[in-house]
């Protein structure tokens, strides 16, 4: 469903800002585009996978670059935007290595920040009036 | 693997698929498909030595 506002071009700052509340609330920036369905669907479902990568024993990686892979893993789990934070805040994220679902946790963390990504350049694409 | 598949193929369908119909069409082969090519991989490396 595409509401009116959504069809309009944004301006430059606006998009922007539109990317950024995308980015701190999975489906934010659909919601506020007007794609009322596609926001909840997001905000739902990446919310869902982030937490249950948490409850999975999965970890949130540190920003360690002498650890290349661990960085790109640091930089996917920042994607889901303010779950994270709140996660990091609760203290939640250490990760059990010796955990059976340890990978599995990391899995659903990691894809549900680059699919929270994929949602931005969604907003991007919409608010630019290319979609 | 199911709820994992279930998750990011509910998520490419609505970000890609304007009409509810189609994401729900969508949604279902990208599903099957996930499944589908969990379960011929497994099957492929089961031969292997671990």
């Amino acid at each position: 469903m595409r509401a009116a506002a959504a069809d309009r071009t944004q301006t430059s700052s606006l998009t922007y800002l539109l990317c950024a509340v995308a980015w701190f609330v999975p489906g934010g920036g659909h919601l506020w585009l007007g794609r009322r369905q596609k926001g909840i669907v997001f905000l739902v479902a990446l919310t869902l996978m982030f937490v249950f990568g948490l409850w999975l024993e999965g970890r949130l990686f540190p920003f360690d670059m002498t650890q290349p892979l661990v960085a790109l893993s640091a930089i996917a789990d920042l994607g889901v935007g303010g779950p994270y934070f709140i996660a990091r805040l609760m203290g939640a994220g250490r990760g059990d290595v010796v955990a059976i679902t340890y990978e599995y946790g990391n899995t659903f963390i990691i894809a549900a920040g680059l699919l929270n990504m994929l949602v931005v350049l969604d907003v991007f694409d919409i608010a630019k009036g290319r979609k | 693997m199911i709820v994992f598949s279930l998750f990011v193929s509910t998520v490419f369908a609505v970000l890609t698929r304007d009409d509810p119909k189609e994401q729900i069409v969508f949604g279902a082969r990208l599903f099957g498909g996930f499944i589908g090519a969990g379960i011929l991989i497994g099957w492929l490396l089961y031969p292997l030595p671990l």
